[in-house]
Parts: structure tokens; sequence; C-alpha cells
């Protein structure tokens, strides 16, 4: 348990201490955050109903969890493509140790993330003069840990198995996918036809449906239970083979 | 009583044999220097023997365990300073320190009094809240080996320890390896000549995954026939003529 400490602990201490992980983690979500609802006050209130604040708040949480597994992902290629590993390989850390040594410390840095992004969304909704039901957004904030835990599975997986400069450059693509497919910046529902079909095949969609529906704590099966479930299995399966394939390169890289 | 043993250790990626029924022994608290030009098998061999590489064939024991069936055990007592410095960029010197005796240690006393010994011994202690990013190639390489030491292995692997360092530094990294002697068993790999003369108790001589020759300073000048040139004169009359000069 001291090793995964131990571990987490530097993981948590090289990540906090990059100035560009408050920018894309922090500033980034919480200027879209801010930009949205300007949009949202220039609009018809009945015209896009998912830049309310009610509604954005939690996809602009999904969208900072997409920054968190970039920088996991940068955080383990960078480790992997330098002696660090090396070093470490040689003392008496398992697989287990370093998996759950990277997921732990970004696993944090997502919750306090998303509850920076809901505390701005509690401010903004007395600016703006929208209701932010408090105990929603706490069911919420609960709802967004298999996401989190999914996107950090991502970015462990993609440091993994490619380098550090292929692997931010493969999260862009999930975080683009992310950002349209994952219905943040529109109304897949109120869409439609192809469009929520192909939302509807990745598991993005869910986590921001499953998010934005517990804020509004509205927790029917179709906008509630079913998208949670998706959203966990998709945790599970992203976290297994994450942590399959750093066990599996370990190998490799030790035989 | 040897420290390290192998027999017939071999390395072979694909059609390359990296190394070559290696048979080797290294006493305990020596210091002992891998010696050959790039490619010659000189890390091939310390990552077998730190267990960060299975061999194809052969076997190697560090302490008495054997280095394939009980890597764990032989974890515990070994320390590697590897080519490139592997430390925590955005951690300070202490940080390091710390992350690395924590790995180690549950005792928070037993980790302060690590880390205070292993800073006084490499003189770090001027720069323990600095960030190893911001440390000069020498500092950094006095950490990396200083992690390397704040378990107290028993044995410590140092892979190219003076690599792209000036002479001051290098020289600085010598005395702080000399420092080291006789406190523990010490692998070294270079292809500094001056260095293996300079630091080890006996050098082996390495090519193309072979030794070629081992022995003290002495005893290889003796079987070069170049007694008293250094072991420079030594090592090319060893390396053209490819005499096998084992002990």
């Amino acid at each position: 348990m001291n090793k995964i400490k131990a571990f987490s602990e530097r993981n948590r201490k090289e990540i906090l201490r990059d100035p560009l992980s408050y920018i894309f983690c922090l500033a980034f979500p919480l200027v879209m955050l801010i930009i949205m609802t300007i949009v949202d006050t220039s609009i018809p209130k009945e015209a896009v109903t998912v830049f309310h604040i009610d509604s954005l708040s939690a996809g602009v949480a999904v969208f900072g969890q997409t920054f968190v597994m970039l920088f996991t992902s940068l955080t383990v290629s960078k480790d992997r493509s330098g002696s660090f590993l090396v070093r470490m390989y040689a003392s008496p850390m398992t697989s287990k140790d370093f998996t759950i040594g990277y997921i732990l410390p970004m696993f944090i840095i997502s919750t306090v993330q998303s509850i920076i992004i809901y505390i701005a969304s509690f401010i903004i909704s007395f600016i703006t003069d929208v209701g932010l039901n408090i105990g929603g957004m706490l069911i919420s904030l609960i709802a967004l840990i298999p996401s989190s835990i999914m996107f950090i599975g991502f970015g462990l997986l993609f440091g993994t198995l490619f380098n550090e400069k292929s692997a931010p450059g493969i999260c862009s693509i999930i975080i683009s996918l992310g950002s349209f497919l994952g219905a943040i910046w529109f109304d897949a529902d109120s869409i439609g036809g192809v469009m929520l079909k192909i939302c509807k095949v990745l598991p993005f969609y869910y986590c921001t449906k499953s998010a934005r529906s517990a804020i509004k704590l509205d927790f029917g099966a179709d906008i509630f239970i079913i998208p949670i479930i998706i959203v966990i299995a998709s945790a599970a399966v992203i976290g297994l083979l994450a942590s399959l394939a750093f066990k599996s390169k370990m190998k490799a890289d030790l035989s | 009583m040897n420290t390290i043993e192998t027999k017939n250790l071999t390395k072979k990626y694909k059609d390359k044999t990296a190394v070559d029924s290696l048979n080797l022994t290294i006493k305990e608290g020596e210091l002992f220097s891998l010696l050959g030009v790039n490619g010659a098998g000189k890390t091939t061999t310390i990552r077998m023997l730190a267990c960060l590489s299975t061999p194809t064939s052969g076997e190697a024991f560090v302490n008495g365990n054997d280095c394939i069936k009980e890597s764990g055990e032989v974890k515990k007592i070994i320390g590697i300073s590897p080519q490139d410095t592997a430390v925590a960029d955005n951690l300070t010197v202490r940080e390091n320190l710390e992350f690395m005796a924590a790995i180690y240690y549950t005792d928070k006393e037993k980790i302060k009094e690590r880390i205070n010994k292993i800073e006084s011994i490499f003189g770090l202690t001027e720069v323990e809240n600095q960030r190893a990013k911001t440390l000069s190639g020498g500092w950094k390489r006095k950490l990396s080996i200083a992690m390397a030491l704040i378990s107290e292995p028993k044995v410590l692997f140092l892979d190219e320890p003076t690599l792209g360092l000036d002479v001051l530094a290098r020289r600085e990294l010598w005395r702080a390896i000399e420092n080291l002697k006789g406190k523990m068993t010490i692998v070294l790999t270079t292809h500094y000549m001056e260095e293996a003369e300079h630091l080890s108790d006996r050098i082996a001589i390495m090519l193309s995954g072979k030794i070629v020759a081992c022995g003290t300073l002495d005893e290889i000048e003796k079987a070069a026939g170049k007694e008293g040139k250094g072991l420079e004169e030594a090592f090319v009359t060893i390396a053209e003529s490819g005499v096998s000069a084992n002990e």
C-alpha cells in the first residue's frame, strides 16, 4: 500500500506542477462554461436548451474529464519513453501498484475539477437567475465517477500503447469525439436521425446524459438508469483493458 | 563470497546475440567494471542481473537468489541508476528521495534518516529544494545514484554513470562512487577507459557480447602484453587481436 501511495503522490505532484494541466483541465472548461452561458443569454430561451446552465454544467464537466485523459496519457507515455519506469521496474513495485498509482491521483484531480466546474455553474446560475438544485449537483457528481474512470482508463491505455508523441494525438481524437458525439455542445435527442444513432454507439453520449439527468433530479430508466449502467460497464471494460495492456507491456519490457 | 554469479548467461534478440554465454563471478564489496564499446552487451548484462530482462538461456544469481525464479527477492537488495537520468522532473531533489524511500520503507523516521544520510554523502543538501528538471547534468546523475542507494542495496548497478558529463562533474561523481567502495558490491558499465582504470577493483572487457578479458588492471595489461602501458593500450590490443585473456 505504501508503494501505491508513494507512486500516486509522485504522479499527483508531477501533474499539478505542470502549468499546462491547469490551463487545459481547469481554465479551458471554465472559459467554455462562461462563453456558452453568454451564448445562452444571447439566444431565445427555447431555441437551444443544451446551453442552459442545468444542462451545460454536466456537459462541461464531461468535457473537462477528457483533458484529464490527455494528461494521464502524457504522464504514462513520458514515463515509458524515458528511464524512469526502468528504475521503477527494478524496485519491488508490481503492475497493480503502477496501475492504481496512475489512476488514483487522476481520479482525485478529475473529481476536484468537476466540483470546481459545478461551483462555477452554481455561481453562474445565480447571475443568470436559473435555479440549480444542490442535491441534484451532488448526485450528478457521483454520476460522473464512472465516466471519470472511463476517461482515465482511456488515458492509461493510450499512454501504455503509444509513445509520448502519438498518445496526445490519439487523445485529441477522443476529445473531439467526446465533445461532438457526447452531445456536449448540441442536443442530440432533438436532432435525432443518424446523428443520434452514431452518438448512441459510443459511451460519451451516455456520460453526458446521465450527469445531466442527475443534476435535474430526473432518474427515469431511459434518461438516467440505462445510460449510467452503460457508462459503468464502459468504465469497467476500458479500465480492465488499460490494466491488462499495462501488465502486458510491462511483461514485454522485462522480457 | 560471490555476490554475483552467472553461468552461460545468454541474451538473443531474434538473430542477434547481445550477450553470449557469459560466465562471471563478482565478489562481495567489489567494484566491478564492464568495459566495452557501444553495443558490446554491457547494458544488456546489467539489465539481466537487475531482473529487467529475461535471459534467453543460462543462469544469473544475485546474493544467491536466482534472477529469474526469485526476481522479487533480487529486487529487494539491488539499486540501479540507468543510463539516462531516471528522476521525476517536477519533484524537488528531496521529494525524489522521499518518493524512492517510501517505496521501500514505511517508518517515517527511517525515511528521514536515510534521506539525510544520502544527501550528506552526495552533497545534495544545498539543492534539496530545487526541482530535478532545473539541475545540471552532474547534479542529476548524483541524484539518480542517490535514489538508487536510498534502499541500502547490497548491489548497485551503475549504467554509464558519467556519460555526457563534463570533466569536472565526472571527477566529482568519481569521488562520490569511490566513497561507496567496499560498502556494497558495485557493477559499473562504461566505455571510458580512464573511468574503469580509476575506479575498479576488477575489469571485464566485453566485445560482441563476450568477455574477452577479465581481471585487475595489471592482469589485463599483462594478458595483452602491455604492462604499465595503461588500460587503453591493453584494450585496443585485446579488441583488435581478439585475444582471449579470461581469468
